[in-house]
């Protein structure tokens, strides 16, 4: 199992992609879902059981999600899940609670900004790529 | 609200079944397959494409485990699991168990069944609107004259003032107890009666079930005879008459229109019939006479020092206006609470203290047997370490256990304390406060519970704790039978085994000083001889008997008749009989200076009849005993105790000296006789032990309520019939109160402490079994591992003596450390005990060296099935058995 606190973050944001997934795709089966993900992440992404199956549990829990088994295109026998009422409105406040974190983040992330601890190893990978050996506090 | 609908499904999910499962792997299967056939189609090989896709989506196995610990509740499902294992494993080991359950039971059970009794009598509020704000109000006597009386009943005149000028009270009440004759429905029968203020129902809340209470004007003279009788006397002597109300009853011969039914404060539930208070102008002035009781209730918010200081204020000044009657006489709030348990607490709450030690040592036994049973285990143990079980795991499963032996101690304790609980209320008698409102209730069963819970988790702690933080290495390489005695585990059994014996000691000591203190009390000499005598009481109706030549003609007639009956030797008058208290009153002795009468002295005054002295076996010192020619015209006559001849007369010759009983008439009575002093107030107490005493001649007050005292030949008891017989003779509607042996008023004097003696001693035995249990459990096992050791030095030729001291020895070692550690916190906890005690010291040291002692011969038994054991050592055998 992945590390705790790693696995709270994932699982959050992966819930939030598969409500938007099924938001754009309809009713889905897991396989399918699995796919979109990964082609939306641009193959960054990989879905396997482990991470998959529990969060479609906990939305299907948390009544976000239902599921009822059918019959995929290529008649193959699957369990469908689609969005519910709550799942809908979930995404909304999810949605605009992602666009405001990934704000504050990215003012955060942001050149010109304090000497923050990310930064400083970029620069460093910058300044050895280049083949200068000396690396140079920049004044505040 | 969402994650409370998830909470709800994973709680389902915990005990989900296995078609959900099934489900899963069908949804896993089709997802792989789908992977699978996207494959394919862009042309990779079927076989290769399964062993791609298998790759992406890792292990199933790994995948249910993740969605299993999503779909149910983790912990919850561990726990359930450690349970059933733990279940498993005690039902392999039924011995074990049994032994477990049994030990643990016995020390909740004790503490479940004396928490009932703390809960019901200290813990739960009186059952009444707003008890919080109930009190008791009292006067404090002047200590000069009443010296070790604490509080005192109110005069009426008093008692109003009070009410006029307080104000701390919503509310205050009066009433006096008597008892009532009810007539004209099958047997006449005495029945117990107060007359109260129109305030007393109002204050605890009351409302008559039917029919209506007592107003104000009741409280004054000339309202109508009304009464209103207790619910229960209604059901049981007028078959619950709906149309019981403005009816009319005879009491004491007069009628009396019923107004109503109530339902009486529990503290009061003798009471059948209450009676308006009916104060005349002359016993609203009366100042000196303290005949009643005080209630009242606080304004809210009102503390009740804050109602003390108030009533203090008042008492100055009333002891400034009235001085005479009211110098040095003060005012005591209680709260009804601590008034109605009063001397209850100190015992029931030592007891409480002696419960919870016996589960301590039921608790530290329970330990010793895990450990030793655990030690076994080591091995499996050690193992599930090195398979990767986190130390937390391990710990947790053996918590399980305990708390199942724990759950099943609980239950045992709980049935044992229910089955017990009616034994010990009827073994507490009459000194238990409240007694008619014990029940388990649902604190009870929730204290058990968490007593069960607790022990259970404390007791596995230890083993535990013991066995986690061994080396696993060590434990594997151990073979299975030989484990080594380990020497941090011998340390840890050997202090449980101390701790067991110190505790045990402690409550040893305990019932050993309550012990000697009840002996010390029965060995007081109360002055008269309780044996074979039996007493019964009456209360002659005014409307029958309203003359005295009337009341002074039943007394002899009855007395006369109850002494004829066979195996009666004599049978006499008093109106109170020993050591139940009674009347007080200032006294003017001749020869003494004149004195406002608030500094005269004040003595016990009895009316006796001719012949008390003789039946009451109080020896005749001097003079003589009252005669029938003492009747109510004769010359008033009064014989003293030896102690009011010495105070009144020191040096001189008392017969032929006068003292005046005014209280009660202004004529001076000579003295005619001297007898030995008779404790009147109980027994023990500065006033028993101080108090002097006055016997004036029964016929010449002729009070209309006297009881009754019988010297037997034969057994008490068995002549109550014919006593009550003897006396309906002389009046057949004259009910006969209260016929019990002399011994009996004996024994109630001696209030709780032989209650608390008796379960203090029961619950120090069994404290004592279970620590040499311990003791022996722990030798045994010492002795079994050391087995080889033994057959080692036998077959070098060691003398069989020597073994037996090396196992005695180390058996008594940590009984020897128990009873010094016992000793040492002993002499600090029975601080708590002092109340209880009578002229024992709290340090008595013979209390605490026959206690040691017994302790030690004890543990010595205990070792002697070990060495016995020991001695019988096969050399070659346990050689051989490596």
């Amino acid at each position: 199992m992945a590390p705790h606190g790693k696995n709270a973050v994932w699982q959050g944001t992966l819930g939030l992609m598969v409500l938007r997934t099924l938001a754009t795709l309809g009713e889905q089966h897991g396989y399918g879902i699995a796919r979109r993900i990964e082609q939306t992440s641009g193959g960054q992404l990989t879905i396997n059981y482990g991470t998959l199956y529990p969060a479609l549990l906990k939305l299907e829990q948390e009544g976000l999600i239902a599921a009822a088994w059918g019959t995929s295109d290529n008649n193959r026998k699957a369990r469908f899940y689609r969005l519910t009422k709550a799942g809908r409105k979930q995404i909304e406040r999810d949605t605009r609670q992602w666009a405001a974190t990934a704000a504050i983040m990215t003012r955060f992330l942001a050149p010109n900004e304090d000497w923050l601890e990310g930064e400083r190893h970029a620069v460093a990978a910058r300044v050895v790529a280049s083949g200068v050996g000396h690396v140079r506090r920049r004044p505040p | 609200m969402r994650s409370l609908r998830a909470l709800w499904h994973r709680v389902w999910g915990t005990f989900g079944g296995a078609r959900r499962e099934r489900e899963l792997a069908d949804e896993f299967e089709s997802h792989l397959q789908m992977h699978v056939d996207d494959l394919v189609r862009t042309g990779v090989a079927a076989p290769e494409a399964r062993r791609r896709a298998l790759a992406a989506l890792g292990s199933a196995a790994a995948g249910r485990d993740a969605w299993r610990d999503r779909r149910g509740l983790p912990a919850v499902e561990w726990l359930v699991r450690d349970l059933l294992h733990g279940a498993r494993t005690l039902r392999r080991n039924p011995g074990f168990a049994l032994g477990g359950i049994l030990i643990l039971g016995l020390g909740i059970g004790v503490n479940s069944a004396i928490f009932t009794l703390v809960n019901a009598v200290v813990l739960q509020p009186l059952p009444f609107r707003d008890a919080d704000r109930i009190v008791r109000l009292w006067h404090t006597p002047p200590q000069t004259t009443f010296a070790g009386m604490r509080v005192f009943s109110l005069s009426p005149a008093n008692f109003l003032d009070w009410e006029a000028q307080s104000r701390s009270f919503e509310a205050m009440a009066t009433y006096r107890g008597g008892s009532q004759t009810v007539t004209g429905r099958g047997e006449p029968q005495a029945v117990t009666s107060i007359r109260a203020s129109a305030s007393f129902l109002p204050i605890f809340g009351l409302q008559p079930t039917l029919g209506r209470g007592f107003t104000a004007e009741d409280d004054r003279e000339g309202t109508p005879d009304t009464v209103l009788i207790s619910e229960g006397f209604w059901r049981s002597h007028y078959g619950a008459d709906p149309t019981i109300v403005g009816r009319t009853i005879q009491l004491n011969h007069a009628p009396h229109t019923v107004i109503g039914v109530v339902a009486m404060p529990s503290f009061l539930d003798e009471v059948k019939v209450l009676m308006p208070l009916h104060w005349k102008a002359e016993d609203r002035a009366e100042r000196a006479n303290h005949n009643y009781r005080g209630l009242a209730k606080l304004k809210p918010g009102v503390m009740v020092r804050e109602a003390q200081a108030d009533l203090d204020a008042i008492s100055l000044r009333l002891a400034e206006a009235y001085p005479a009657e009211n110098t040095d006489w003060g005012a005591l709030v209680v709260p009804m609470q601590d008034d109605i348990v009063g001397d209850a607490r100190t015992p029931l709450l030592v007891l409480l203290g002696a419960v919870a030690l016996v589960l301590l040592i039921a608790c530290a036994n329970l330990a010793n047997l895990m450990l030793a049973r655990t030690h076994g285990r080591a091995r499996e143990i050690a193992l599930r370490g090195a398979l990767g079980a986190s130390r937390w795991r391990v710990v947790q499963q053996l918590l399980a256990e305990g708390v199942l032996l724990g759950v099943g101690g609980g239950a045992a304790g709980l049935a044992a304390a229910w089955v017990g609980l009616d034994a010990l209320i009827a073994l507490s008698g009459p000194a238990l406060p409240r007694a008619q409102e014990v029940t388990v209730d649902a604190r009870v069963l929730a204290f058990t519970a968490g007593t069960a819970i607790v022990t259970g988790l404390l007791a596995a702690l230890i083993p535990a704790w013991r066995l986690t933080g061994r080396d696993a290495n060590e434990a594997l390489k151990e073979g299975p039978g030989r484990g080594h005695s380990g020497g941090g585990d011998g340390r840890v059994r050997q202090g449980l085994v101390v701790s067991e014996v110190a505790l045990a000691l402690m409550l040893l000591v305990g019932a050993g000083l309550l012990m000697r203190s009840l002996t010390g009390l029965r060995a007081i000499d109360p002055g008269f001889d309780a044996r074979n005598v039996l007493t019964a009481s009456v209360g002659l109706p005014q409307a029958r008997y309203g003359t005295p030549e009337a009341r002074n003609q039943f007394f002899e007639r009855a007395r006369l008749a109850v002494a004829a009956l066979p195996g009666v030797e004599s049978a006499a008058w008093v109106d109170s009989l020993p050591l139940t208290g009674g009347s007080s009153q200032y006294v003017a002795v001749e020869g003494a200076p004149p004195v406002p009468d608030s500094e005269l002295p004040v003595v016990a005054v009895r009316l006796a009849s001719p012949g008390y002295f003789a039946t009451a076996r109080v020896p005749l010192k001097a003079g003589r005993d009252f005669t029938d020619a003492d009747g109510l015209e004769a010359p008033k006559v009064i014989v003293l105790s030896e102690r009011a001849a010495a105070a009144f007369w020191p040096g001189q010759n008392p017969l032929g000296k006068h003292v005046t009983l005014k209280m009660m008439s202004d004529q001076p009575h000579e003295v005619v006789g001297i007898v030995g002093d008779v404790r009147m107030e109980g027994l023990d107490g500065v006033l028993a032990d101080t108090q002097s005493a006055i016997y004036a001649p029964h016929a010449q007050f002729a009070f209309n309520g006297s009881d009754l005292m019988v010297r037997t030949r034969v057994s008490p008891e068995s002549l109550s019939r014919a006593v009550v017989g003897a006396i309906r003779s002389v009046d057949a509607e004259q009910p006969v109160l209260s016929l019990r042996p002399m011994t009996q008023v004996v024994e109630e004097a001696l209030g709780q402490r032989p209650f608390a003696m008796q379960l203090l001693a029961a619950f120090a035995g069994l404290a004592l079994l279970l620590a040499s249990i311990g003791i022996y459990s722990v030798l045994a096992y010492t002795v079994r591992q050391r087995f080889r050791e033994i057959g080692i030095r036998l077959a070098l030729g060691a003398p069989i003596a020597d073994v037996l001291r090396m196992v005695i020895v180390e058996g008594l070692k940590p009984t020897l450390a128990g009873v010094a550690v016992g000793v040492a916190l002993a002499a600090v906890l029975v601080r708590s005990m002092a109340s209880l005690l009578f002229k024992v010291d709290q340090h008595d040291p013979r209390t605490f060296a026959t206690v040691a002692a017994v302790v030690v011969g004890v543990g010595l038994l205990a070792t002697l099935i070990p060495a016995w054991r020991a001695t019988r050592v096969d050399p070659v055998e346990t050689l051989r058995a490596d």
